[in-house]
């Protein structure tokens, strides 16, 4: 679906991906996360410190609450944790603004999650196009909407609403807006949790086409092993912290659900 | 920072998709600016109307009534006193007629003339004053005729002229023009001056003389067509005068002779020398608010000269009142306060200003109402808004995710709601205008006629309508705020999670 060298708006998938980023993509350092106040007070994650370099396929796997999407949300500077230090693509996202890590999200980094989260009331093509909305001076909006489209191999259906779109379609959908702005870092949560198996290796083959020959950097919260077993690393959580990657340890991790 | 023309389009599909949000957070707008709008075109004619009956920007300047042994002795409103209030800051002094003085009629005089076949007769002595020719220019027509002409001496038709003999059965007549080819018959005396709708024979100087051009108030037209008309048999007089004259046959219908020192209450004009009463005749040019209200103006030379005439100098340089146009009407009460310490006099009571008060009491509270009104569809909006912005948190939560800034997100949710604000507010102003219509309607076919019964109970000027869009858009906007202000803080993690 994807071949090195696909152009995405004016440059190429591999060179953007590979001559911008520095090294490495993500550093965590004593990351702490917690919900609630008081004897409510839950904490999600307790001092988790790894890094991601590009060009990686990391899966993080892990038991349901085990705080891997929280974990994810935070790299992704859709949450904000308590205490520690989130450097992403070169910028500290736990003290820049708003402003700034929303810039971050549009040009540098793509979602896939487990619903989609497609809007009903746009086209497929509207839904590719969503974060150039966003983008000051975007150019070319439409053919690079529709570009993308093409390489998930959704090109007929630019018009289509999503409601009448399979379950692998959509996902394929959020993966052409995800890949939109010829993102960096690629941060997908539990992507093939709501399709079926052939649906879904069709996914993960998508991905691991685009890692391999696009060199687009992918952190993948799973808990399917078919998923982490194509990943070049894994690392697992527990009870918010990173354990080691024990073959226990991974079969705890898939056993559990979506967190 | 969101493009401005993105921010447009995504409020514009926003508001588009979702028409039953939009139907509930626009109704109460609706009706409100609808209300808003009526109240205050209402009350803007309201005060147009008034305005025209008690014109609110001019005061007139009198001298307190004082009295000893039944005889007037009032201080004189001379030359000297227009000077001084025309000298005063309050008053616009580059405007030839913000200082206008008036001059009663001081002597007994009598009316009678012809209309519709109809021997009218009335009292003129006290209901007739004179002003400025230059103050009464309503129309072109009162402009051309409404002027001092026995002060003109080149006037080209004042030709010397043989005056009918007097009847003596009758004080005053006027008297037709003569019919081509026809002799004069006994009893009856024909006008030799040519242009007859407009000249007569003076029967004093016995030369041709201008008709004396009068002016009557709304007022006047308002009671004929109210009360006498009716009582009479007479027909109505339309609004437009010259419609009216025109189809009465021109201005030789509006013609009337003044029996100046002549009255029908007996003994008024005992102090008059029965040598000097003597005939003039005047004729109806036009209908102005500058008019006395009940009874007739002309310009004030005639005035002077005939108070000269019959009752001396004083009485042709004392005038009666001083119409004074101030820069401002907040001024009032300075030039008041400086009429009543300096010169001794005061403004006569005016009721267009307590009218005016009046109508600013109750537009202020009827605005009042169309605001609460506003202000409750404005939490409405809220309430709405707070639900959408929970039933679309997944939605907001997916912009943020793909580069939506917090300040985007509130301008979004800003936008859906001025958005509905301004198509609430212009259906609103739609709405109003359509219940104008219908009230107006209504008024045309079941309201009576009455004095200064308008052609439509509202004007809608433009800061009107301006204004009942700027409402409905800014609290369209306040109520929107807080649910986008919710919206834009919510954290992007827990939204994309919401079931």
């Amino acid at each position: 679906m994807l071949d090195q060298g696909d152009v995405v708006g004016s440059a190429r998938v591999s060179d953007i991906s590979r001559s911008r980023v520095p090294a490495p993509i993500v550093r965590l350092r004593d990351v702490t996360k917690s919900y609630g106040l008081g004897a409510a007070k839950t904490q999600v994650l307790r001092g988790v410190s790894f890094d991601i370099d590009g060009g990686e396929f990391v899966a993080l796997v892990g038991q349901s609450g085990s705080g891997k999407s929280t974990l994810l949300n935070i790299i992704g500077g859709l949450d904000q944790p308590d205490a520690g230090e989130v450097e992403v693509l070169g910028t500290d996202t736990l003290r820049s603004s708003d402003a700034k890590r929303a810039g971050i999200r549009n040009a540098s980094i793509g979602f896939v999650f487990q619903a989609f989260n497609l809007l009903d009331h746009l086209t497929v093509l509207g839904n590719v196009i969503l974060p150039a909305s966003f983008a000051p001076g975007a150019k070319q909006v439409e053919a690079r909407g529709r570009e993308a489209l093409r390489r998930v191999g959704l090109s007929d259906f630019a018009n289509r609403r999503p409601g009448e779109l399979s379950g692998g379609q959509k996902q394929r959908v959020a993966i052409a807006r995800a890949l939109f702005n010829a993102p960096t870092l690629l941060l997908c949560d539990e992507p093939t949790g709501n399709l079926d198996s052939e649906t879904g290796k069709e996914v993960i083959d998508f991905f691991r086409e685009l890692n391999a020959k696009d060199g687009v950097t992918l952190l993948i919260v799973t808990h399917e092993r078919r998923v982490s077993s194509v990943a070049k690393r894994v690392i697992a959580m527990r009870d918010g912290m990173l354990v080691e990657t024990t073959d226990e340890a991974l079969a705890a991790a898939h056993g559990g659900g979506p967190t | 920072m969101m493009p401005p023309g993105n921010l447009a389009r995504m409020v514009v599909a926003n508001t588009l998709r979702s028409r039953r949000h939009f139907v509930l957070s626009a109704f109460g707008i609706v009706i409100g600016i609808a209300t808003f709008v009526v109240f205050l075109a209402s009350t803007e004619q309201v005060g147009t109307v008034l305005e025209k009956i008690f014109p609110v920007e001019q005061v007139s300047v009198i001298a307190p009534r004082a009295s000893l042994l039944g005889k007037d002795i009032s201080k004189k409103l001379d030359d000297a006193i227009v000077e001084k209030i025309r000298s005063r800051p309050e008053v616009d002094r580059a405007d030839p007629t913000a200082v206008v003085p008036r001059m009663t009629l001081a002597f007994p005089a009598f009316g009678r003339g012809d209309f519709e076949g109809n021997d009218l007769k009335f009292e003129v002595g006290g209901f007739a004053d004179g002003i400025n020719p230059a103050y009464v220019s309503d129309d072109d027509r009162t402009r051309e005729l409404f002027k001092d002409w026995d002060s003109m001496t080149s006037d080209p038709k004042r030709v010397a002229c043989e005056p009918p003999p007097r009847d003596p059965q009758e004080e005053v007549i006027q008297s037709p023009p003569a019919p081509k080819g026809k002799a004069s018959k006994p009893g009856v005396y024909y006008n030799p001056c040519t242009q007859p709708e407009r000249y007569y024979c003076d029967e004093v100087d016995r030369t041709c003389h201008h008709r004396v051009p009068i002016v009557m108030s709304p007022t006047m037209i308002e009671l004929y067509n109210g009360q006498f008309a009716k009582s009479h048999g007479l027909p109505i007089a339309d609004t437009d005068f010259v419609k009216f004259v025109t189809q009465r046959g021109g201005l030789s219908a509006m013609r009337f002779s003044i029996g100046l020192g002549l009255t029908t209450i007996a003994g008024t004009n005992a102090n008059i020398s029965q040598r000097k009463v003597r005939r003039v005749e005047a004729v109806l040019v036009g209908i102005s608010d500058k008019a006395m209200p009940i009874g007739m103006t002309m310009p004030i030379g005639y005035i002077q000269r005939w108070n000269r005439e019959f009752l001396g100098e004083d009485a042709a340089t004392a005038y009666s009142s001083i119409i004074v146009r101030l820069k401002d009407r907040n001024r009032i009460a300075v030039f008041s306060q400086w009429l009543q310490d300096e010169l001794d006099l005061r403004l006569e009571d005016s009721l267009g200003e307590k009218f005016a008060t009046a109508l600013f009491v109750i537009r202020l509270v009827l605005v009042l109402i169309s605001l609460v009104i506003i202000t409750i569809s404005s939490i409405n909006i809220a309430h709405n808004f707070f639900m959408q912005v929970t039933e679309r948190r997944r939605e907001l939560g997916l912009l943020r995710a793909v580069g939506a800034t917090q300040t985007d997100v509130l301008m979004v949710v800003l936008g859906e709601a001025a958005l509905i604000g301004l198509i609430g507010g212009l259906l609103g102003v739609g709405l109003g205008v359509a219940i104008a219509s219908g009230v107006d309607w209504g008024s045309v076919h079941y309201l009576p006629r009455f004095p200064y019964k308008p052609d439509s109970w509202f004007h809608f000027k433009w800061w009107i309508v301006l204004g009942g869009l700027a409402c409905s858009t800014g609290f369209s906007v306040f109520g929107g705020y807080l649910p986008a202000r919710r919206a834009s803080t919510m954290e992007p993690a827990q939204a994309l999670t919401q079931n």
